[in-house]
């Protein structure tokens, strides 16, 4: 539940219609065009990047067994529970197209820095298969022995890329990162904004300049 | 008046480098006095329609920013180190588009105060700095702070701080609406005594020489804005400077030598087009306004056998004294929503710390704010201080993100000679010209008010109310993208690069008007000051063409 509801299906388009003496100018005139081209566009905006979600079609980067650590790790930097974490949001879809695409130029590191950390798990655990296999309690405790590496610094940034980006990049599937954070794409709101704004009484001007 | 395109071959008055803050202003003012202009932008033009809520695509991958991979940096922080291309991304930030970083940028319009200008002669020197009073004072600016107000478009109210200087005219409109973090913001502070008042933004809170208000989607920080309501150079000078039917603005032009003949004088620059053709543009005076990242750079790429060192750089401190404004902040969560994802980053500030205190121990002084933070992924990857950074800790405070703000210092950072932009000796950049060597060490100062005023913010949070409150250290600046110092303005030839009026002491038709000219940082907003500095020149270089002083 909000505390504050925003116009429902005020585009930004009906909020630029309604802005008063819009015609006043003839400068305005010549860029009326532009500014509602760019008003359907925002319109459009949130459902486009759901839509242009990529279809999942398998790990082009990652191997079968680094895919299941990278999602234990990004599973244990946002956990699931009582709303969905990095496992939910298919971060690691994100981290293998970003290796596989715009974040190519890291590739190489990110696996040297993931074997890295598959070795040095292994030397501490030789009786369990992988990270992936680690009860929680046994990663969480392994992570805070190496969260200020580069990997791990990597990482982090991978998964909360891979939550909180625009889906049409390959994770925060269906934007529940998005909506577990209660962040909303929107072109256009209107105040007030939260509870305290709300009831706001107005500025009161203060008597004299202090000493 | 359809703007004006120049035939190849044709002389202009003047060729402006960069069509940001300072470059918009320059171009609508001299092409309203009745010069021809041409603006060489290098990089693209959009339009709102182009502008995107794309976190990843502006702040991770280069969207509209300077491509650490076409234009690579180098960073050092021991002037006798080698500098290195950092891991992730350039040091020195700015929109390489027409509009420049006014294009991108939060649009909080400060005004400096009277005591930026002249704070040596008040405090005395500062050993190991270069701190010196600047050779204009706030009352010559201040008509210009007005101008920018009320031709550039800046929200407001005005005589609202009992500290704010001396003003002649009121904000051209009113202050944008409250948000929750300002309402509470100033709630905490008015109960510690302190003045905390509407923050002035340039930002239209409703229509406004033809541009509608804020639509309040909150993507102002390092996004286009999508319906024209930030006073952006693309929006505001670009057009009025195109619509005098004097001056045009080539974007995809990169300026990478200014030209000069045996007699010293500049006669024009050479540039790529976006097919990486060379061409030169003849014109009578050149205007840099490049930024105080690529002005720097582009003197000390135009070095010749009359000028070794670099162009206008006899006095050798081109490129030095680089300052970009230290800060921290602190992060709060509340009972209830406060939505600061919504509309713009800041809505009350205090300057209540304005001045520097000598009695604190150190030098400086600065603004505090509050502000909504950033959008979902900037908002996840803050980090430093005791904020938490994965698990159980972490999530909650994802979870808490509709409750939450921040509250940030904006400081001084002071003037070392060492920090400096410099050409990196080996790297060049993708059309093959040296790239930057960025050299930077924050003033011990510097970092003790970053951490004296952000501990001012913890207790306006406390005071607020809050449920949580973490503290953000200082961090040792790395990089900015508030460019600032590096061809100094002053009236002694001998220690600065230009003069009072902009103009270069060694080259008398070649003016440098943008973040470089700053003497001291001020605490922390730049872009009113830069163009209020801009109005100015091109106030002065049309009065200095008219009476043929070029």
């Amino acid at each position: 539940m909000h505390d504050t509801e925003d116009l429902e299906g005020t585009s930004r388009r009906s909020f630029l219609l309604s802005t008063g003496g819009l015609f006043t100018t003839a400068w305005l005139g010549t860029q009326w065009a532009a500014i509602t081209a760019a008003a359907h566009h925002a319109e459009d905006m949130a459902a486009a990047d759901l839509a242009a979600a990529p279809t999942w079609k398998g790990f082009q980067f990652l191997s079968e067994s680094e895919s299941k650590d990278v999602d234990a790790i990004a599973g244990q930097i946002v956990p699931s529970g009582r709303t969905p974490g990095a496992r939910e949001a298919h971060a690691v879809y994100f981290i293998d197209r970003a290796m596989s695409t715009f974040f190519a130029a890291w590739s190489a590191e990110f696996r040297a820095g993931l074997a890295e950390f598959q070795a040095k798990f292994h030397a501490l655990h030789p009786d369990v298969s992988s990270f992936a296999a680690a009860g929680s309690e046994t990663q969480i405790a392994f992570l805070k022995s190496v969260d200020r590496t580069p990997f791990f610094e990597t990482a982090r940034l991978l998964t909360v890329l891979g939550m909180f980006s625009s889906p049409k990049y390959g994770g925060n599937t269906a934007g529940i990162g998005w909506k577990m954070m209660g962040f909303e794409d929107r072109h256009a709101f209107t105040p007030p904004f939260g509870h305290y704004d709300a009831n706001y009484l107005g500025f009161v001007p203060y008597p004299e300049k202090p000493a | 008046m359809p703007a004006r395109i120049f035939k190849p071959g044709d002389a202009v008055d003047f060729v402006v480098v960069g069509s940001g803050a300072s470059g918009g202003v320059m171009a609508r003012e001299l092409s309203l006095a009745g010069y021809t202009v041409l603006v060489l932008e290098q990089g693209p033009r959009f339009g709102p329609g182009d502008f995107e809520h794309d976190e990843l695509k502006y702040n991770f991958l280069n969207g509209i920013t300077n491509d650490p991979v076409l234009s690579p940096q180098t960073f050092r922080d021991d002037p006798g180190a080698t500098a290195k291309q950092p891991r992730m991304g350039n040091s020195l930030i700015y929109a390489r588009m027409v509009g420049g970083s006014s294009t991108h940028f939060t649009a909080n319009f400060w005004r400096f105060h009277e005591i930026d200008f002249h704070e040596r002669s008040v405090l005395g020197s500062i050993t190991g700095t270069g701190f010196v009073d600047w050779p204009i004072s706030y009352r010559e600016l201040e008509p210009y702070y007005a101008k920018v107000e009320w031709e550039v478009g800046v929200s407001g109210l005005a005589h609202a701080s009992p500290f704010d200087p001396p003003r002649s005219k009121a904000y051209p409109m009113p202050p944008l609406p409250v948000k929750s973090s300002g309402v509470l913001f100033e709630s905490g502070a008015r109960k510690l005594g302190l003045h905390p008042f509407p923050a002035p933004m340039a930002i239209n809170s409703q229509f406004y020489r033809g541009r509608p208000g804020c639509a309040h989607c909150g993507f102002c920080i390092g996004f286009g804005c999508e319906v024209m309501a930030k006073s952006s150079s693309l929006y505001t000078t670009i057009p009025e400077a195109e619509a005098t039917g004097r001056c045009e603005v080539r974007p995809g032009s990169y300026v990478f030598r200014v030209e000069t003949n045996a007699l010293g004088r500049a006669t024009g620059v050479a540039y790529f087009d976006g097919e990486k053709r060379e061409h030169f543009q003849k014109a009578r005076a050149v205007v840099l306004c490049a930024n105080g990242a690529e002005t720097a750079r582009l003197l000390l790429n135009s070095s010749s056998a009359r000028f070794p060192q670099g162009l206008a750089n006899t006095s050798g401190t081109v490129g030095k004294y680089l300052m970009f404004n230290q800060g921290a902040g602190v992060h709060a969560m509340f009972e209830h929503e406060l939505n600061e994802y919504k509309s713009v980053q800041v809505t009350r500030i205090l300057h209540d710390f304005y001045d520097a205190d000598p009695k604190r121990g150190f030098y400086g002084g600065g603004g505090i704010d509050a502000r909504m933070g950033s959008q979902p992924i900037g908002w996840a990857l803050a980090s430093g201080g005791d904020l938490p950074r994965w698990g159980a800790d972490f999530k909650d405070r994802l979870e808490g993100f509709r409750r939450s703000m921040v509250s940030t210092a904006h400081c001084t950072s002071l003037a070392v000679e060492s920090n400096s932009v410099s050409i990196d000796p080996t790297l060049k950049d993708a059309w093959g010209i040296p790239a930057i060597r960025v050299t930077y060490k924050d003033h011990p100062d510097d970092l003790a008010t970053a951490s004296f005023l952000r501990d001012r913010a913890y207790d306006i949070m406390q005071a607020a109310g809050a449920k949580r409150v973490w503290k953000t250290d200082p961090q040792p600046r790395r990089g900015s993208v508030h460019l600032l110092g590096t061809c100094r303005m002053g009236d002694d030839p001998a220690s600065s690069v230009v003069d009072k009026f902009h103009r270069a002491h060694d080259v008398p038709n070649l003016f440098l008007c943008d973040g470089s000219s700053f003497v001291t940082s001020g605490r922390g907003q730049p872009t009113m000051t830069i163009q209020a500095l801009a109005f100015r020149a091109a106030d002065h270089i049309g009065q200095f063409a008219k009476r043929n002083e070029i």
